[in-house]
């Protein structure tokens, strides 16, 4: 859908100022990735809806993108760019498959988003990303990223619509971060962390109107990734 | 080889007859008349050894860089144009580091000796990108490096060509000191072994006495994965063990 | 929040303009009655003036009426207060928290112009509204006893301010039951 914004006042001839519409290229399509690691484990998870405005073109967009068997990505914000991004990173990873024989490791496709995302530093992909994979260890990590490519690598990462939400209710339940002293900080397991998942997206799409419908969580072990469909609130 | 020579070897581009480019088998044939250069790999790593070659006692020695570093995990040993040398490891080096900056880890040697090779056969006449030479590279380079499925050794040449060796001489003493490492190379070897080996190989073909100012001897290890060029106290020692 | 018979209401202690913090210990509840309580967030002049305003309307109210006010009509007199000014309109949230006469919880929130939005559950308002929401959502359940309650309302109190640069350097919580009022102030991160 064209998006003309709101008309722009231009200094114009004699007679003062005029409006002009401008073209926006940019669109909020809504939508929350977040992903949660662990010891051997990491699963991410990123509900299905677009949404333009207050209206639902489609309840079924996948916002994940399966880099390979250790390592995934998440993307929220705006479709269209979104897309794109998706098919750079693509087809950057199979020419490094062609280039040095090898498999990408979680850190070579941890550097390369950054840098394929501040490579548009003036024209940004309108895209919140997080990537979500196992080290050379078999250790979870999760790196979460701005619009630019600025990221840091953590445990637990939300990015999108949902975040302000979600992202207390984490810091408290994995980081024990309101905890005194720390005792009895709890070591997730991966059916716990992916109740705490779905508890963290039904109560955020009950109070944000972009989050909904279906909830997909994508869980990472060394045995494969495995897919896990829940419902959230339609309305 | 050359008695078939004919019209055919003048144009850089031009195949002959019989599917050669002349132009490019010159090119080796300079290496043969640069100074010797030697690698050996071990388990434990990779040695290389080069002659200096001084042609003047008023030459300052430490202003001829036979081995040069690529990444600290990798360096190289060049015969032939050594300002068409420059070229390439610069170009190595850039790359290495292009690679560093966006995948965050250290780039392995074999896609190292692929991005040197790519530059080979960029060369042409007419119609050829505004940066490119107007002939091939004169220059063999023996690359050293460790990443993570072990030490290794690879020799690219202008062909545009690399091949990974277990040992390898290169230079005007080439010949003779290759068979020397056939006869005396085994895989089971320690890294002070094969600078020995390399070291005595080097003696045997140049035609000065081998001392520590002539020749330079670096290595990059398994251990810490770091590639060094070795101090004079380090080759003093390497030379006493011969 | 809303509990079993009790009702909770709890808010952090800084003042600041923008990123400069000017005071800890501000309180931005105030009783007023026992089983009343207004929480008011937004311009702390504005929570000045109307904390003030309403004390004086109450004690019109219980003199000309000879009783407390109920928390419905008291958050309906505070919404009409602030619409009364439509037009260049007080920069505060107000938040009205009680116990009717059957002791059953009220809760309410307002936006500046007065605009009512009661709930059986909870209700977040400030700076940090979202974090908050999105907290109390998780962790809510119904008919928690008093000690549940205080546990749900102070951790989500902290985390959210946690991650709020403008509030935060401590929290109050106050608890309103049958038996009377607890009041419990929480240590959080002072930053």
């Amino acid at each position: 859908m064209m998006d003309f914004g709101t008309p722009v006042l231009e200094p114009g001839s004699a007679n003062g100022t005029k409006q002009v519409p401008q073209f926006n290229p940019y669109q909020d399509n809504g939508g929350t990735v977040a992903s949660i690691a662990g010891d051997d484990y990491v699963i991410v998870a990123a509900d299905t809806r677009f949404t333009l405005g207050y209206s639902i073109p489609t309840r079924k967009i996948s916002r994940v993108l399966k880099i390979n068997d250790k390592v995934m990505l998440g993307t929220a914000g705006m479709q269209a760019d979104t897309c794109a991004l998706h098919k750079v990173i693509s087809t950057r990873m199979r020419m490094y498959e062609h280039d040095n024989n090898k498999r990408m490791t979680f850190n070579a496709v941890s550097q390369m988003l950054s840098t394929v995302l501040y490579y548009k530093r003036f024209f940004p992909y309108y895209t919140f990303n997080i990537v979500a994979g196992l080290d050379d260890k078999g250790e979870g990590w999760v790196c979460g990223y701005d619009a630019i490519g600025s990221f840091e690598q953590r445990k637990i990462v939300c990015n999108g619509a949902g975040t302000k939400l979600m992202q207390p209710v984490f810091d408290n339940q994995v980081d024990w971060a309101q905890s005194w002293d720390g005792a009895g900080k709890p070591n997730l397991s991966l059916e716990q962390a992916t109740d705490l998942m779905k508890d963290a997206f039904t109560s955020a799409a009950e109070r944000e109107i972009t989050v909904g419908d279906t909830l997909q969580i994508y869980k990472i072990t060394k045995d494969g990734i495995q897919l896990e469909e829940f419902e959230l609130k339609k309305d | 080889m050359f008695l078939t020579r004919s019209e055919y070897d003048r144009g850089v581009n031009t195949f002959s007859p019989e599917g050669r480019l002349f132009q490019v088998e010159y090119a080796i044939e300079a290496i043969k008349e640069g100074s010797t250069a030697i690698g050996i790999r071990t388990s434990e790593g990779v040695v290389l050894a080069v002659e200096k070659r001084l042609t003047s006692p008023l030459l300052e020695p430490s202003s001829v860089e036979k081995i040069m570093i690529i990444d600290h995990h990798m360096g190289c040993a060049n015969s032939g144009l050594s300002a068409d040398a420059r070229i390439l490891i610069d170009h190595a080096r850039v790359v290495t580091q292009h690679h560093t900056f966006t995948y965050n880890e250290p780039m392995t040697t074999d896609s190292c000796a692929q991005a040197v090779c790519d530059l080979a056969l960029r060369f042409g006449e007419d119609g050829r990108e505004e940066d490119a030479m107007s002939r091939p590279f004169g220059v063999a380079l023996l690359i050293a490096g460790v990443d993570e499925k072990g030490p290794a050794l690879y020799h690219t040449d202008p062909s545009g060509t690399y091949v990974r060796w277990e040992a390898k001489a290169i230079g005007a003493g080439s010949e003779g000191a290759q068979t020397a490492l056939q006869d005396a190379y085994s895989k089971m070897m320690t890294l002070e072994e094969a600078e020995t080996l390399a070291l005595k190989t080097l003696k045997q073909v140049m035609e000065e006495k081998l001392n520590s100012t002539n020749v330079e001897i670096a290595a990059v290890t398994a251990k810490d994965r770091k590639f060094r060029i070795y101090s004079s106290e380090e080759l003093n020692q390497c030379i006493e063990r011969l | 929040m809303s509990g079993d018979g009790c009702v909770a209401i709890a808010s952090d202690t800084r003042l600041g303009q923008q990123y400069q913090t000017i005071a800890m210990d501000v309180p931005r509840m105030f009783k007023m009655h026992d089983r009343l309580f207004l929480g008011l967030t937004g311009l702390y002049t504005d929570t000045q003036t109307l904390y003030n305003l309403f004390k004086f309307k109450l004690s019109m109210y219980k003199m000309r009426e000879g009783r407390e006010i109920s928390p419905e009509t008291f958050a309906n007199l505070v919404s009409s207060t602030l619409y009364e000014k439509r037009f260049g309109p007080y920069f505060t949230e107000p938040i009205v928290v009680g116990l009717d006469k059957d002791n059953k919880p009220y809760l309410c929130g307002m936006d500046l112009l007065g605009a009512l939005a009661c709930e059986p559950d909870f209700v977040t308002l400030g700076t940090s509204t979202e974090m908050l929401l999105g907290a109390c959502e998780t962790f809510y359940r119904e008919n928690m006893n008093e000690d549940q309650l205080f546990e749900v309302v102070s951790q989500t109190l902290m985390m959210a301010t946690d991650r709020d640069c403008l509030s935060g350097w401590g929290g109050v919580v106050h608890i309103i039951s049958k038996e009377g009022i607890t009041t419990k102030t929480i240590k959080t991160r002072q930053d």
